[in-house]
C-alpha cells in the first residue's frame, strides 16, 4: 500500500511517531556508515512550481541515500508555461511511470489535487499557506534530540504566522504530540479567526515566549510592508526580534529554531542565529532524514 | 386549442390566491382561473391533483455565457435548463465575451433565445453598466434599454469608484432602468477565495472578509437612498448585509435584494478539503449567517431568490482552489433547494415561496410575468410543481452544459414537473403519463 504525505492536520499521532522513529533510525545508520534500505527501482519526480533550493536539495539527498533516482521538473522548462493544467502535468508524469511525486505549489491544497490524479505517493514540499509537513517533522526530530519528550514542552512560534505553512504544520504536529503551542506575532500577521487552529495566540513577545523551551522563528517577508501589515522592518524587529535580550524571558536551555532562509537582523539577530542554543543547521540536516523516512513510509517500506 | 390544468393548488401571490382549482389556457393565454367543471370543449387535460399551479418562475440572475464562453453554457442549453428548473423568464448577466454593453449584443441574445431549439423561456438581458465592465465610462444605457435590457449591472466587476456609481444611479433613475449591484470592495477581497474565517485560517486560503461585502452594500444602499434610483442588491451572504438592507429599507430607499440557494444551504465548512464546487462569490459564510439570512427571508428583508447560475466547464474547476473560478451550475436545483430548505422546514409558506421565486423578481424588474393574470402577458406563464416528490439531484441528467454543481447527489423534496410558456415547454419524467389526457 502506498500513502501520501500531504498534511499533518489529517495525520494521526501514531503515524507521526512512526515517521520520527524511522528518521532517527536512518540517521543513525547513515552516520555509522551502515546500509539503509535500497529503493533503487523507484523514480521520484520533483515538481517545484515555486522556487526552493533548500527543500529540493534535501529531497534529492534523501532520494540518493535510498538509492532512488530523482527527476527534476523545473517549471520554467516544462509545459506548464505552455498552458498545460496541473492535472495534465500530473497525468503525464504518471504515464511516464514516475513512481512518486514531491511537489511544491503556491496554491494551498494543490497536492491533494495532484494525489487525486497521480495514483501513487505524493509528498507535499509546501503548499501555499497551508502545510509543510516534512519541515515540521524535521523540527520535531531536532527538538527530540535535545529534549526527552515533546509532551508538556512550551513551544512558541514567532512571526508571520498567517502566511506560514511551517507554522501551521508545526502547530498541528506539536499540539498532537502534547506540547503547549503559542503562536506569537503582531495581530496583522496572526490569523483573525484562529478557532480551528491549535495553540494559543499572543500578540506580545514577552508574554508569548515567557517560559518557552523552544522558539521557532518565522521568516518575515518584505512585501508585508507594502501590504500594510507592518509599519517598518525596524519597528517589527524592535517588537518581535529574537535576541539575547528577549531570550531572557524563556526557560534556561531554550532552543532557537528557524526554518530558513534567515533574515539576519530582522526576526533573529546575528549572535543568536550563530549562538549555542540555535539548532538551525541541525534542522537542515534532519530534514534529509525525515524525507528519507517520508519516502520509505509513503512507498509502504515499513510494512514489508 | 384549450388546455386545462385541473384540480391543483393555485398559488398566485399577485392575486393573493391560495386555493384548489383549475387553470384554463386557450390560444396561449390563461382565460379562466378557478372552479372549472365543464370539460366539454377542452382539448387536453393535465391532472394536477396534489400539485401546485403557480405563475412561471422568474430568475433574475443567470449567466448564459453566450457570446464568448459557449464551452461553459449556451443560450440554447441554458434556457433548456431554465425550463427544466421551472422558470419561464430569466435575466442573463452582461459578463459575456465581449461584454453585453451595446444594443447589437442585446439583439443577438434575444434572437438566439427566440430560436426554436432554445428552451422556450423569455430571456431578459441585463446590460453592462459601464463600457467593457471596466467601471470607468457608462455604457449607452438608453440605447440598450430601447433594444430590450431590463436592468444594468457590472455584475462580478463591481464599480469601485463611488462617483461613477453615483452618476450611474442618477442617469439610470432618469431613464427608468434598475441597477443590480454585486457588492464587493475589491481592495478588501483581492486574492481571496473563500470566507475569511476559521476554515480559511485552517486551510491557509486567503479570505474574503465580510466587510468587503458589507461596506459596498452600505455604499450602494446610501447612493440609492440619496439618488432615488432603484437598486437591487445581488446575492446577499452576510448577516451584516441583511441588517444594512433592513435599515435602508426602513429609511425608504428603493432597495431590494436577493439570496442564492447556495448561501442558505451550505456554509464554509462544506469546502472540506479544497472542494472547488463550493467556491462562490460572495463566499459561503457561517452557520450564524445562514440563521440570520433565513430570518431575513422570513421577515421580507430578502425579497427574492435567484439562482446565480454560473456554469463552468469541468476542466476549469479541476484545478487548485485558488485558481478555480467562482460559481456553479444551479438553475435546475434552485426550486428543489428552496422547497427542501425553506418551505418544508416552515421558513416560508407556499405562497411566500412562489412570491420570492416569481412575483417579486418580476415586480422588481417590471417584467411581464410573476402572475397568472393574462393582462399584459404576451403568453400564459405557468409552472406546475410537485411539492412532495422526493428525488436526488443528478448532474448527469441536467440540461446545463456545466456539471459543476454543489447540489450533485443532494436529496430534495419538491420539483417542477411541468412548465408552460404559452404551451408546454417542459415536462418532467416524474409527471406520470396517466395524468395527461388529450381529446383531439
Amino acid at each position: 500500500m502506498t500513502r501520501n504525505l500531504i498534511s499533518i492536520r489529517t495525520m494521526p499521532k501514531d503515524e507521526i511517531v512512526g515517521l520520527l522513529d524511522l528518521a532517527t533510525e536512518f540517521k543513525a545508520k547513515i552516520i555509522a556508515g551502515e546500509d539503509v534500505p535500497s529503493m533503487k527501482k523507484t523514480v521520484i519526480g520533483l515538481l517545484f512550481f515555486e522556487n526552493s533550493t533548500r527543500t529540493r536539495v534535501s529531497f534529492e539527498q534523501a532520494a540518493f541515500y535510498l538509492g532512488m533516482r530523482s527527476s527534476n521538473f523545473a517549471t520554467s522548462a516544462s509545459s506548464m508555461n505552455k498552458g498545460e493544467t496541473l492535472k495534465d502535468t500530473i497525468l503525464t508524469l504518471r504515464h511516464e511511470r514516475i513512481n512518486g511525486l514531491v511537489m511544491r505549489h503556491k496554491a494551498s491544497g494543490a497536492p491533494m489535487l495532484a494525489a487525486k490524479h497521480f495514483g501513487g505517493p505524493v509528498l507535499n514540499a509546501g503548499d501555499g499557506q497551508h502545510e509543510h509537513p516534512t519541515q515540521a517533522l524535521a523540527d520535531a526530530m531536532t527538538i527530540l534530540e535535545r529534549k526527552p519528550s515533546l509532551e508538556g514542552l512550551n513551544i512558541s512560534i514567532v512571526g508571520d504566522v498567517v502566511h506560514s505553512r511551517v507554522a501551521r504544520s508545526n502547530a498541528w504536529l506539536l499540539d498532537k504530540m502534547g506540547a503547549n503551542v503559542k503562536l506569537v506575532g503582531p495581530r496583522t500577521l496572526l490569523p483573525p479567526h484562529p478557532s480551528m487552529l491549535p495553540g494559543e495566540f499572543c500578540d506580545e513577545l514577552e508574554e508569548g515566549i515567557s517560559g518557552a523551551d523552544v522558539i521557532i522563528c518565522l521568516r518575515l517577508q518584505r512585501e508585508r510592508m507594502a501590504e500594510g501589515m507592518i509599519s517598518s522592518i525596524g519597528e517589527y524587529s524592535s517588537l518581535y526580534q529574537i535576541n539575547a535580550e528577549t531570550l531572557r524571558f524563556t526557560n534556561p536551555g531554550c532552543l532557537v529554531m528557524h526554518p530558513g532562509p534567515i533574515n539576519r537582523g530582522v526576526e533573529i539577530d546575528d549572535v543568536t542565529a550563530d549562538g549555542d542554543m540555535a539548532v538551525i543547521n541541525q534542522q537542515v540536516e534532519n530534514g534529509v532524514f525525515v524525507r528519507m523516512a517520508g519516502f520509505y513510509w509513503c512507498f509502504g517500506g515499513d510494512q514489508k | 386549442m384549450k388546455t386545462l390544468l385541473r384540480n391543483g393548488r393555485i398559488l398566485d401571490p399577485s392575486l393573493e390566491m391560495d386555493e384548489i382549482g383549475s387553470v384554463l389556457i386557450e390560444n396561449d393565454q390563461v382565460i379562466e382561473i378557478g372552479n372549472i367543471e365543464d370539460l366539454s370543449d377542452v382539448d387536453e387535460v393535465y391532472d394536477c391533483t396534489g400539485y401546485w399551479i403557480t405563475p412561471g418562475l422568474v430568475d433574475m440572475h443567470v449567466h448564459l455565457r453566450e457570446p464568448g464562453d459557449e464551452h461553459k453554457e449556451t443560450i440554447i442549453s441554458g434556457t433548456q435548463a431554465a425550463a427544466a428548473g421551472g422558470y419561464t423568464t430569466i435575466c442573463c448577466m452582461p459578463n459575456t465575451n465581449p461584454p453585453l454593453d451595446n444594443p447589437a449584443i442585446v439583439d443577438f441574445i434575444l434572437d438566439r433565445a427566440a430560436s426554436p431549439e432554445a428552451g422556450g423561456v423569455f430571456v431578459a438581458p441585463v446590460g453592462a453598466l459601464t463600457k467593457g465592465l471596466k467601471g470607468e465610462e457608462l455604457s449607452n444605457l438608453a440605447a440598450m434599454k430601447r433594444a430590450g435590457i431590463v436592468a444594468a449591472s457590472d455584475e462580478g466587476f463591481p464599480i469601485q469608484n463611488s462617483q461613477i456609481m453615483n452618476r450611474a444611479m442618477v442617469f439610470c433613475n432618469q431613464i427608468g432602468l434598475p441597477i443590480l449591484a454585486h457588492c464587493d470592495d475589491s481592495n478588501l477581497s483581492k486574492g481571496g477565495s473563500m470566507n475569511e474565517g476559521a476554515v480559511s485560517a485552517m486551510l491557509g486560503l486567503k479570505g474574503i472578509p465580510r466587510t468587503s461585502e458589507e461596506i459596498a452594500t452600505m455604499r450602494n444602499c446610501l447612493l440609492s437612498l440619496h439618488t432615488g434610483c432603484p437598486v437591487h442588491i445581488m446575492r446577499v451572504s452576510t448577516w451584516g448585509a441583511v441588517e444594512i438592507i433592513r435599515l435602508i429599507k426602513s429609511l425608504g430607499a428603493p432597495v431590494t435584494c436577493e439570496i442564492c440557494p447556495m448561501h442558505f444551504v451550505f456554509t464554509e465548512d462544506d469546502i472540506g478539503e479544497f472542494d472547488t464546487k463550493f467556491k462562490m462569490q460572495p463566499p459561503l459564510r457561517t452557520k450564524v449567517d445562514v440563521e440570520l439570512l433565513l430570518q431575513g427571508l422570513q421577515d421580507g428583508t430578502i425579497d427574492c431568490i435567484a439562482s446565480d447560475h454560473s456554469p463552468h466547464a469541468s476542466h476549469e474547476v479541476d484545478v487548485p482552489f485558488d485558481e478555480a473560478p467562482f460559481g456553479a451550475s444551479t438553475i435546475e436545483a434552485t426550486l428543489g433547494a428552496t422547497l427542501t430548505y425553506l418551505t418544508h422546514s416552515g421558513i416560508l409558506t407556499p405562497l411566500d415561496t412562489v412570491r420570492k421565486l416569481s412575483t417579486m423578481p418580476a415586480e422588481i424588474l417590471n417584467l411581464d410575468g410573476g402572475t397568472l393574470r393574462p393582462e399584459g402577458l404576451p403568453v400564459a406563464q405557468v409552472t406546475v410543481i410537485d411539492p412532495d416528490v422526493e428525488w436526488t439531484f443528478d448532474r448527469n441528467k441536467s440540461f446545463s452544459k456545466s456539471k459543476n454543481t454543489p447540489f450533485h447527489r443532494m436529496k430534495m423534496k419538491g420539483k417542477a414537473v411541468l412548465t408552460f410558456s404559452g404551451s408546454e415547454i417542459y415536462r418532467d419524467a416524474l409527471f406520470q403519463a396517466e395524468r395527461y389526457a388529450i381529446y383531439i
